[in-house]
């Protein structure tokens, strides 16, 4: 695939310096990551908080991040519900949320959209949403903003008067692999016009925008096959891919690129680690294992179990000091401006 | 291999360590860990023997294991497992086991990762392997060649994690070169994939292509699916871990139990089996020619791997239990996954553990085993290993070779080699049959080879031709393999509709079902028209009507807009079937067109019009029904069927016919018991008031006619008014009246008003024989919202003999509002002490050693069967018995004792998987609680707990809750003494264990009606002989009776028939269906001098002495053949068994179960 980086960051960045030219982070923010199976993933790899915490530099201290990522979420809470309708995986992210009080919100979603035009990607039973789902493009997108919007609307309620900043993200474009993995041309059609009415929705809500899918190139896509691949399979990143896209969240958010972005350094090293470590603890903790038997409908069985779930605060709390601390040692070693 | 185990030792010592009670009370139960302690207690199938594969510190509870094609084991294993503790590592493991000597023991071990979270399921190939990691699949590979992997890709996520026990499991390597993958019941996963988002909410199992990264679902449901094979054609079985129906034949788009929201299930082929985990079919060269393709599932709570033979049936299959494989009296072989080993051996996994699961038992509890588990090898004496065969290095025709091997095992590692051979669909291509194998399953194996070697580039790698060709094979088994294989990418074969279209007209039902399975790929507009022939000259059974009614629907958009022009299939039978499989109001003028000009007249259709209408018709459509029903040529089925469906309807939709319902009276007049109540019923709804004198009467004759009068008093208290009331009111005051008749009239008028009925419920009630409410005026109240607090206040200041109050109790307690204000009323009234229903940890310790010192299961079976204690109503061991409650076939092999105990103490305190209460409220407040049975877009079906399936509306329902209320009462054991529950308990504890309590696979009769005690029996024998229970007398009163564990009717439990002079004879009969003519050898055990038999109304001679006699029936007429054992009570005859010697894979013989 071509990257045409210059003209991506020219839309990035631009309408963001339109709207706000201060900094995203301040010190001490608490940052969640609301998405889908990028955001998931992300926790497996460290990226995207690693080189959130370097753009934001050395001087901004004590960021927290939470990842509230689920694969195959919709703007609707699919993938959050358990047994319940999708009503109540909206419920469950308010809840998430509200515990957190989250001062920045990364909201994340539109690849499981374009990808299942015509399909239907929502179990949404309000207003025939499921059906609707799965009739075209146009009728599918409209849905999509209209329960983004909503989401939007829960995202800052729930955050009770904390949330300072929203970031909407729009999901980087799909690769072709070559056959037998099939051709996402159409699919990344799709889904630069569900960027272009991201960028609305944004502007709408007074919220940034990181128009990722132009910064890896979305808009110049011309159907060939990508090299080297930044995605599994077309559509789920790697490694590399979740790191290319880290940088460039950071410089769509219009923070210069450091002089260590992108290199390899044992502090750094270090701090994705801790990162890592801190995400899986996080994910014991919001997500565990065996909810039907804690918190659901057998937890007459279980229940009494539960109370360890919050014993994995005071060790999220410890490895926090510990990606601190990394983060500190990774500024130590740089050169000052 | 016998390694002194120090990992165990640590782990005794801690837990000797721990201080607490339940550790305490535990640790007896925890089975010596020597291995030696395992081999002694393994009891083999005939020629088998059985050694030590590896063991801890190397496998610590292992989860699930495959091969790779270098012959290596590859096993996960899970300490980590029911659930990390905060600040405990991830430290599950991937290890490979190699036997580099040929010994028969892994010598060689690898870890190759050690930080999973709960690894369910680890697959080689694709040159690493895939592993199931709780919310992942990840592909782990070895780049550096140390064996250890380094490099690690996220295949697919988004799968569930609500319970760790049906996270992703059971991999599998399918014929066609795909992964095949389950998750079970409480699992919501949600994968975003380059097709698309894919979701699966609940059950079922997916196929994943790693070369198109595709996913997709194959099939919906089961509880927890652990279990997954292939036959020789390609066919897929299931077997899961809760369901309890043994062997489960699946295919595209079928839905099994406990999917959410189905509105139909289908059975699994063995209904009342254990519970399995894995699945292999044994095939090869070593294993002896009786087991060759044996199923072999093991049940883990049992200790024991079941065996079981398959047969064709239809479109799908019959499979008959044989032998145990093995089974253990240690409590801690957990065999959870078998597999075929390359050197023609059997490999069992056992994850080693005295506790299973962890829903029921305390994540925590220090009972529970990490650190042991092992892998055994079964082999078989007298008989050669199979030669490790060389898959790695072999040529891609020798690898071809290899996959025509007798042995599964070779056949699936050629597979898994082939895969990374691209080319080798051109080198095999030339290819002929060798001599000894069958030209169609060569060709069929070349078709999979083509689909398994996926070069880069190509679109599709089927070969569309061949697979055409064996569309067309002798063998019916190759031509639904070879639809199968164009199943997959139909969409992209433009050949795939004629070939189906040609296919749902075969002469065998199981191509019928892929080729409508080929269809439901398809985007053609015929396609559902094309499936309905599938269900035209064959006999269809349910699993091919199954795949046709799923076609009607999942492509309703291609049929329904053309109905407004007609009929768009075939026939009105076609276009019947369609539109009952939609349940939507869609061409009902043509549907009763023909239902009036007699197109449509068969029952079955009449029934399925009728049943129909009632759920989508309107007041027109219903009139139109009625109007049939009135013809003076309706047949008397076709009016019963036709006003139960009026009657559904005015309950669930409150819609009655358009036109002049008056005519109903003349059905008042029917002497046929379903009419007469149909039309009762419904002279009440439609307020039908002449008709008010012909229902007095009918109720009046209650003693004579109950079920008439039941539905009677229904018409009564819909007609309601002063006129009813007061009826009700004389009635249940008048002390000489029958009781049956004052029972029924308090229920009627607790309908119509609780307040009232529980006056005259108080003034009923004391009479009541024995204490017992046989006719039911507790659950009156207790079906209302407000009965239960009615008849409380009614009570205060009230007595009740203490037998009745109890009886109250035990009913309230069951009821699904657990009404604790009546509870403690009627104690009160009745003087009864509150019962207890917890034992403190002292109390508990005891009673668990007086259970293990002192119990006698042989008397507690008896406890068991006791008609009081209702345990047989609602469970059934190995599928005798009730349906409401699991079934116990191995809870003692299963349950620790204090479980049990626990258990029936308090009902509520721990809910088995799937028999959760629902309850549901509806908005007149009234409640039903049970399992859902089934439910539509329009109603609910809601079994309750004497197994009454009650209708009910959608748009009633106000509430619908799982409730955390048992529906098995607490307090059934109240009347039992100490020693008598001791018994019980240790009874329980037995079930399943190796020994007595162990249901054989022996085929006895184990589903018996019982005669009840009738006053003509004493005469008619004197002239007929005991050839008398063989008539079809109308009057004789048959309930359901079953064998005990052993398989013996005991005779002393037999309701006392009265024969000649003092004689008191006990008689019971079954049924089996026998699908063709020919002799049936059976074998009786029991005292013979004091038996008679009987074949139909045929008497067969047995021997006058002895206790053992083999008889052969003549069967003449296939079908359903009644046998009838006539036993002398009085002279202390006790169990007489009666087994079916025919073999059970050829006879296509079957035990009836529902009468």
């Amino acid at each position: 695939m071509k990257s045409p980086l210059l003209l991506g960051l020219f839309l990035a960045v631009a309408p963001l310096l339109d709207l706000d030219a201060k900094p995203l982070f301040q010190s001490g923010d608490r940052v969640v990551f609301v998405g889908n199976t990028f955001v998931e993933r992300a926790r497996l790899y460290g990226h995207l908080e690693t080189s959130l915490q370097l753009a934001a530099g050395p001087e901004v201290e004590g960021l927290v991040f939470r990842n509230l990522g689920w694969s195959g979420d919709s703007v609707f809470g699919d993938s959050r519900s358990y047994f319940g309708p999708p009503a109540e995986g909206r419920e469950r992210l308010a809840r998430n949320i509200g515990e957190i009080k989250p001062t920045v919100a990364f909201l994340w979603y539109g690849a499981e959209t374009a990808l299942s035009v015509d399909q239907g990607w929502t179990d949404e039973t309000a207003d025939a949403a499921a059906k609707v789902s799965g009739s075209g493009l146009e009728a599918s997108k409209a849905l999509f903003l209209q329960g983004y919007q909503a989401l939007i609307d829960a995202v800052r309620s729930a955050a009770d008067g904390h949330l300072r900043e929203l970031v909407l993200a729009s999901p980087p474009p799909f690769e072709n692999l070559g056959a037998p993995l099939p051709d996402q041309s159409a699919n990344n059609r799709n889904l630069a016009a569900i960027r272009d009415g991201l960028r609305e929705l944004a502007e709408k809500n007074g919220a940034r925008f990181v128009d990722l899918f132009a910064a890896l190139g979305g808009d110049a896509f011309d159907g060939q096959v990508a090299s080297p691949a930044l995605t599994e399979d077309g559509v789920n990143h790697g490694e590399a891919g979740h790191a290319l896209v880290a940088r460039e969240l950071a410089k769509g958010l219009g923070y210069p690129e450091g002089p260590i972005a992108g290199k390899d350094s044992e502090a750094l090293a270090a701090l994705r680690a801790a990162v890592v470590e801190k995400d899986r603890l996080f994910f014991h903790r919001w997500r565990p294992a065996n909810e039907t038997y804690l918190f659901l409908f057998r937890k007459h069985e279980q229940g009494q179990n539960a109370k360890e779930i919050p014993m994995f605060d005071p060790l999220i709390a410890e490895q926090e000091t510990k990606v601190e601390e990394a983060r500190v040692a990774v500024f130590a070693g740089m050169p000052k401006n | 291999m016998t390694r002194p185990t120090l990992p165990f030792l640590a782990t005794a010592v801690s837990m000797l360590g721990l201080s607490n009670l339940a550790a305490q009370k535990g640790l007896r139960d925890i089975p010596d860990t020597r291995i030696e302690a395992q081999l002694e207690a393994f009891n083999l199938i005939e020629g088998a023997q059985i050694n030590l594969f590896a063991q801890e510190p190397a496998v610590a509870n292992p989860t699930h294991m495959n091969w790779d094609a270098q012959g290596r084991l590859w096993v996960v294993s899970s300490p980590l497992y029911p659930h990390i503790q905060p600040g405990q590592e991830e430290q599950d493991k991937i290890v490979i086991l190699e036997d580099t000597t040929g010994d028969g023991v892994a010598d060689k071990i690898t870890d190759f990762a050690t930080d999973l979270h709960i690894p369910t399921a680890v697959l080689p190939g694709d040159g690493g392997c895939y592993v199931a990691n709780s919310v992942e699949v990840l592909f782990l590979r070895d780049t550096t060649g140390d064996g250890v992997a380094d490099e690690r890709r996220v295949v697919l996520s988004g799968f569930g994690t609500e319970d760790t026990h049906h996270l992703v499991h059971t991999f599998r390597w399918g014929p066609e070169g795909m992964l095949w993958m389950n998750q079970s019941i409480y699992i919501h996963t949600h994968l975003e994939t380059p097709y698309g988002v894919r979701r699966l909410l609940g059950g079922g199992m997916w196929h994943y292509r790693p070369e198109t990264r595709r996913a997709e679902v194959f099939m919906k449901g089961l509880v927890n699916a652990w279990g997954h094979a292939f036959d020789t054609y390609g066919q897929s079985f299931m077997t899961d871990g809760a369901g309890g129906q043994g062997i489960n034949f699946v295919f595209p788009r079928s839905v099994f139990l406990s999917s959410p929201g189905a509105t139909r299930i289908l059975p699994g082929l063995n209904p009342g089996q254990p519970k399995h985990c894995g699945l292999e079919i044994l095939t090869g060269r070593h294993i002896p020619d009786a087991l060759q393709d044996a199923f072999a599932a093991p049940d883990f709570r049992g200790n024991r791997v079941n065996l079981f033979q398959l047969t064709d049936k239809g479109s799908s299959y019959t499979s008959t239990q044989i032998d145990d494989l093995v089974s253990s009296s240690h409590g801690a072989f957990r065999p959870i996954d078998i597999k075929m080993g390359p050197d023609g051996a059997i490999y069992v996994a056992d994850w080693y553990n005295p506790i299973i699961q962890h829903g029921e038992v305390d994540f925590r509890d220090p009972r529970r085993d990490h650190a042991h588990g092992r892998i055994w090898r079964i082999t078989f004496e007298g008989r050669e290993l199979v030669e490790k065969p060389d898959i790695v290095n072999a040529t891609e025709p020798e690898l071809f070779a290899h996959f025509n091997a007798p042995e599964g095992w070779t056949r699936n590692a050629a597979v898994i080699e082939l895969r990374k051979r691209l080319d080798a669909s051109a080198e095999i291509e030339h290819l002929t049959p060798p001599a000894g194998v069958d030209p169609e399953l060569f060709a069929l194996r070349k078709l999979w080879v083509s689909q398994a070697t996926w070069p880069a580039g190509m679109t599709t790698p089927l070969d569309v031709e061949a697979a055409l060709a064996l569309t067309e094979a002798k063998n019916h088994k190759v031509r639904a393999a070879a639809l199968r294989a164009i199943y997959y990418d139909a969409a992209t074969i433009p050949e795939a509709l004629a070939a189906a279209e040609i296919a749902v007209g075969d002469p065998h039902p199981q191509v019928r079902l892929w080729a409508v399975s080929v269809l439901a790929q398809l985007d053609s507009p015929d396609t559902v028209k094309i499936a309905l022939r599938a269900l035209d000259g064959v006999e269809v059974d349910e699993f091919l009507d199954f795949a046709v009614w799923s076609i009607c629907r999942e492509h309703a958009a291609r049929w329904k807009p053309l109905t407004t022009e007609g009929n768009p299939f075939a026939s009105p039978a076609q276009l019947l079937f369609a539109v009952r499989a939609l349940n939507e109001p869609v061409a009902l003028p043509q549907i009763l067109a023909a239902l009036e000009s007699g197109e449509l007249a068969s029952d079955a259709e009449v029934a399925g019009i009728a049943d129909w209408v009632s759920k989508v018709g309107s007041a027109e459509d219903l009139d139109r029904l009625f109007q049939f029903a009135l013809r003076d040529d309706a047949t008397a089925a076709h009016r019963t069927t036709v006003l139960a469906a009026l009657d559904s309807a005015n309950k669930l939709r409150k819609l009655q016919p358009s036109g002049d319902i008056a005519r109903l009276a003349q059905f008042l007049q029917s002497d046929d018991a379903a009419t007469f109540a149909s039309a009762a019923s419904l002279a009440g709804l439609w307020k039908l008031e002449p008709a008010r004198e012909g229902l007095k009467a009918a109720f009046l004759d209650a003693p004579k006619n109950q079920a008439r009068a039941r539905a009677a008093l229904d018409g009564l208290v819909a007609l309601g008014g002063p006129a009813t009331a007061q009826l009700l009111d004389a009635t249940a005051q008048d002390a000489d009246a029958h009781f049956l008749l004052r029972s029924l009239a308090v229920i009627g008028r607790t309908r119509m008003n609780p307040g009232e009925g529980a006056k005259l419920a108080l003034a009923v009630l004391p009479d009541a024989p024995d204490g017992a409410d046989p006719h039911g005026i507790y659950d009156a109240f207790l079906a209302t919202q407000q009965g239960p607090g009615a008849l409380a206040k009614a009570l205060e200041g009230t007595t009740l003999p203490p037998a009745v109050a109890l009886t109250g109790v035990n009913k309230a307690q069951s009821a699904a509002t657990r009404p604790e204000g009546l509870v403690a009323a009627l104690q009160e009234a009745g003087e009864l002490k509150p019962m207890k229903t917890a034992l403190s940890p002292e109390e508990m310790e005891a009673m668990m050693k007086q259970v293990a010192e002192a119990g006698d299961p042989h008397r507690g079976e008896a406890i068991y069967r006791r008609a009081a204690l209702q345990c047989v109503v609602c469970h059934a061991i190995g599928g005798a018995g009730g349906v409401i409650g699991p079934d116990m076939v191995s809870i003692g092999a299963s349950a620790p004792v204090d479980y049990l105990i626990e258990s029936i103490l308090e009902p509520s305190a721990k809910i088995k998987e799937g028999y959760h209460t629902t309850l549901v409220t509806l908005k007149n407040g009234n409640a039903f609680a049970g399992a859902v049975a089934r439910e539509d877009a329009n109603e609910l079906v809601i079994r309750d707990a004497v197994g009454n399936e009650n209708r009910i509306a959608k748009g009633e329902v106000a509430e619908v809750q799982i409730s955390p209320v048992s529906l098995m009462p607490p307090g059934l054991t109240a009347s039992l003494r100490e020693d008598e529950f001791i018994d019980l308990v240790r009874f329980l504890s037995e079930l399943g264990k190796d020994g007595d309590f162990k249901t054989s696979a022996s085929r006895y009769v184990r589903h018996w009606q019982t005669l009840m005690p009738h006053p003509s029996t004493r005469d008619r024998i004197g002239h007929y002989g005991a050839k008398i229970f063989t008539d079809p007398i109308s009057d004789y009163q048959w309930i359901p009776f079953y064998a005990r564990v052993g398989g013996a009717v005991p005779f002393d439990e037999l309701p006392e028939v009265e024969g000649r002079g003092r004689n008191r004879l006990g008689v019971a009969r079954s049924f089996l269906e026998v699908k063709s003519a020919g002799e049936v050898k059976l074998k009786l055990n029991g005292k013979l001098a004091d038996l008679e038999f009987f074949h139909g109304e045929e008497k067969v001679e047995l021997p006058t002495d002895g206790n053992e006699a083999e008889v052969v029936i003549e069967v003449k007429e296939p079908g359903r053949q009644k046998l009838t054992l006539v036993g002398l009570r009085s002279h202390g005859l006790d169990g007489v068994s009666v087994e079916i010697l025919e073999d059970a894979a050829k006879a296509e013989l079957l035990e009836v179960k529902e009468f």
